[in-house]
């Protein structure tokens, strides 16, 4: 192929055209690469450097200038759309459809990233107004903030290369951490729905900053209505036949786990509310806005003098509105056995037998101090602290020591109960970080081994999620690595760091440091 | 050292001018980063000693990524060394944003291109089965002289009876997926509104111009750099074509009055042993000069 090396003549300085029979040539050209020789260490304008130099450079360039030469036959077509940012094949799409792609309204679309890389590999044409866009075009009308940024798809690129599945993250797929926690069944028919889009819905873009965009898809959802308003009606019932059951199921499931979360937050909140009061809130409870040493309760059994009528009582100790007149118990003290109980002799001195022998748990000072039945047991195990030998002393204030010397717990154990400061993990505290822009989830990254029976409808939990950045950007905090971590689940987040051609990734990890206590 | 020609000089002389224009490369921002399309953009900043980084896929094996191919992404001190020499051009926007008539001229160009491409390609076809036909008769008759002259019959009838029945189907005709938007060579005329009018982009951070001042010393020392992220620097720096030598530096820049912290600075000396390259930290003096330090473990022992 060494006619395809252009030479620098004034007609083909801007022509990376091929001609008919170049084309026809290409067909039956090699794929293999040339392998690089050992590199030289340093320079010595020896004639040997120079011609290996030479050599390579030729085949550098050799491999730089070729053109991607397809036949037609193997190209699927498609039309680039862009108002939906995306491309609408044209022709029956090919293998790659298994992993990539999503169908709405019955037609097929790629995002502009997968389209992208298919050009890059000689699987896709991509037209435009009728004009096959070249891979430059793609670049230049694919890649915005709206869709994949460039270097986001310098990683997706790079692992698509290496043979991963790479699909973009959609934060609103994933279960909430609530649902992770309980470890309920994803609902299937959410991620159907998702992968089966509206063509006004379109893909959720990965970077955040697309309003201009959004505009135009509040436009055309519209527009959509006028159009498939039969559709739309027919749509509900026809999803109802297809889940099946099991998938009903699922989804009562789900919502009725959402209105639980949101009862559970509730309830946590009042929780943390009453913490909060915590130590002012009990003693108040304990003693009562009543004074009964103070209040006289009138004994209707008494057989001493007593008035027949019973004066009203103090109206502050009333409920509002409610007036209580005087009141005739006359009637009452009719009902009540008055006789006084006639004990025998015998009976008499058992009952002062006992009252002497037994001690009055009422009469004990501490016991009266107790306000109610927590501080009475608090008391009781006070007491039988004091007698096993507990310095009680130690255990009586606030303060307390960190172990029970009492308590019988292996070595290792002790050493954690004794850690006053504790380690934590990522997750710890993540769910109630708010979340920030700084730092999002690009892809969901599905192993090669798993592209045989890969299915988009339900691609099952990622290998990893990728996060892209650049060498200029600021390391992340412990704020973002805690809430990508809590974003991501138990997937592990990879940090894809792009230094110009170079890209580097990076895992942050939880280490737990070794104990050397064997119990 | 190769000392890279055509590098210092100011690139406004009159007699230069022919050779500056052919010098221009053409630029094209994807997403605020500058990239090179045109293998000969490509070739002509490799000549001048910048080596950028290619970000695309090999067309002759796409899926891997041992060896990419175009587009060529630049540094931004490339970037700014190419603008400062006025040795750079935006390549002209896409002709497919144009409306109506001039559309419709465009395609029907491109339906005639794709017929005349597809008969030339059916002839080349042909001809190459015919070939490939008298190869295999002539080859398996060479041994029998006797049945020559039936054989030549039979050749003859057997290229009437291909001729007659061959076609080419439209699927196996072979199409260019270009790499380069094709609009240049449409309308070679619009060369003459490649102008070398890059503008140097703003870069207000103060790091950046130490870096591009380390870096335009270095490229002029005849060096080729390429950017060392994985390495923890600035650049690496190359004695020679990065195709056939290894890096010998690892080029830190930092300003003169800086306070360095010592771990830093042992970091980087540490890695640079590990990896075999010398660490040079590098500041731009206030004569328009740069200084080099290289840090090297002296081991008292």
């Amino acid at each position: 192929m060494a006619d395809q090396n252009k030479t620098d003549t004034e007609g083909t300085f801007f022509s990376e055209i091929l001609s008919p029979s170049e084309l026809f040539a290409a067909r039956s050209r090699s794929h293999k690469i040339p392998v690089r020789g050992q590199k030289d260490f340093f320079p010595n304008d020896s004639d040997e450097q120079r011609q290996r130099l030479e050599q390579s450079l030729n085949e550098h360039w050799s491999l730089i200038s070729e053109e991607r030469v397809e036949r037609l036959g193997n190209l699927v077509r498609a039309t680039w759309i862009p108002s939906d940012q995306t491309v609408e094949l044209q022709s029956p799409a090919g293998k790659f459809w298994q992993t990539m792609g999503f169908s709405a309204d019955g037609k097929q679309y790629l995002l502009p990233e997968e389209a992208l890389y298919l050009m890059e590999c000689g699987n896709l044409q991509v037209f435009y107004k009728d004009l096959p866009l070249s891979i430059q075009d793609g670049y230049e009308r694919f890649l915005s903030s709206n869709t994949v940024r460039l270097q986001q798809y310098q990683v997706f690129g790079h692992l698509k290369r290496l043979g991963y599945v790479v699909h973009r993250f959609d934060p609103s797929s994933e279960p909430s951490p609530y649902v992770r926690q309980l470890n309920l069944p994803q609902s299937r028919d959410r991620a159907g729905r998702q992968l089966k889009r509206k063509r006004s819905a379109s893909p959720t873009p990965t970077c955040s900053h697309s309003e201009a965009q959004e505009e135009s898809t509040t436009e055309r959802m519209e527009e959509d209505k006028g159009n498939h308003d039969g559709e739309e009606n027919k749509k509900p019932p026809e999803s109802h036949l297809t889940t099946s059951p099991e998938t009903a199921q699922v989804q009562t499931a789900t919502t009725s786990t959402t209105d639980e979360g949101g009862g559970r937050t509730w309830w946590t909140t009042d929780v943390l509310r009453d913490l909060g009061k915590g130590s002012d809130h009990s003693p108040t409870s304990g003693s009562s806005r009543w004074d009964f040493s103070s209040i006289s309760f009138p004994d209707l059994g008494s057989r001493g003098q007593l008035s027949s009528r019973l004066a009203s009582p103090d109206p502050s100790l009333l409920p509002g509105a409610l007036a209580v007149g005087v009141c005739d118990v006359a009637s009452w003290r009719q009902r009540i056995n008055l006789r006084e109980v006639r004990l025998s002799s015998k009976e008499q001195r058992r009952e002062e037998d006992k009252r002497r022998r037994r001690w009055d748990v009422n009469k004990d000072k501490e016991v009266q101090r107790c306000r109610n039945w927590a501080e009475y047991q608090e008391l009781l195990a006070r007491r039988q602290g004091r007698r096993k030998g507990r310095p009680a002393h130690l255990w009586n204030r606030e303060v307390t020591p960190l172990h029970d010397p009492r308590q019988l717990i292996p070595t290792g154990e002790l050493l954690d109960k004794i850690s006053v400061i504790k380690s934590t993990n990522l997750l710890e505290g993540a769910s109630r970080l708010k979340g920030s822009d700084e730092w999002k989830i690009c892809f969901n990254v599905y192993q090669p081994d798993s592209v045989a029976d890969f299915k988009k409808s339900n691609p099952g939990k990622p290998y990893s999620r990728m996060c892209v950045c650049s060498f200029n950007d600021p390391v992340p905090d412990l704020r973002a690595i805690k809430l990508l971590a809590s974003q991501s689940g138990d997937v592990p987040v990879v940090i894809a760091v792009v230094d110009h051609g170079d890209i580097s990734f990076y895992t942050f990890k939880d280490f737990q440091l070794p104990k050397d206590v064997y119990p | 050292m190769d000392e890279p020609p055509c590098r210092e000089e100011p690139p406004a002389c009159e007699e230069e001018e022919d050779m500056s224009l052919s010098n221009v490369v053409g630029l094209s921002l994807c997403d605020s980063a500058p990239l090179l399309w045109r293998v000969q953009d490509l070739k002509t900043v490799r000549f001048q000693g910048l080596v950028g980084a290619l970000l695309g896929s090999l067309p002759r094996t796409p899926r891997q990524n041992g060896r990419l191919g175009r587009p060529l992404l630049l540094l931004p001190e490339e970037e700014r060394l190419l603008s400062e020499h006025q040795a750079a051009a935006a390549l002209p926007a896409s002709n497919q944003d144009g409306v109506g008539e001039e559309i419709c001229q465009w395609v029907e160009k491109y339906r005639e291109e794709q017929q005349r491409s597809f008969a030339e390609q059916s002839v080349l076809a042909l001809e190459d089965r015919k070939s490939a036909l008298l190869q295999a008769m002539t080859s398996s008759h060479t041994g029998s002289h006797a049945g020559l002259g039936t054989s030549a019959k039979a050749l003859q009838g057997r290229l009437e009876a291909l001729d007659r029945s061959f076609s080419f189907p439209r699927s196996a005709m072979a199409v260019q997926l270009s790499t380069v938007r094709a609009g240049l060579t449409y309308c070679p005329k619009d060369r003459a509104f490649l102008q070398a009018d890059w503008p140097i982009r703003a870069q207000y951070n103060p790091h950046c111009d130490i870096r591009y001042q380390v870096f335009r010393d270095l490229s002029g020392r005849g060096f080729y750099l390429t950017s060392a992220g994985k390495f923890g620097g600035d650049f690496l720096v190359y004695p020679g074509d990065p195709l056939r030598f290894h890096a010998h530096f690892i080029a830190v820049c930092l300003s003169l009055d800086e306070a360095v912290s010592l771990l830093d600075l042992l970091s980087v000396a540490r890695l640079g042993s590990n990896v075999k390259k010398t660490v040079l930290l590098c500041s731009p003096g206030p004569d328009g000069g740069v200084r080099y330090t290289s840090l090297q473990w002296s081991g008292m022992v």
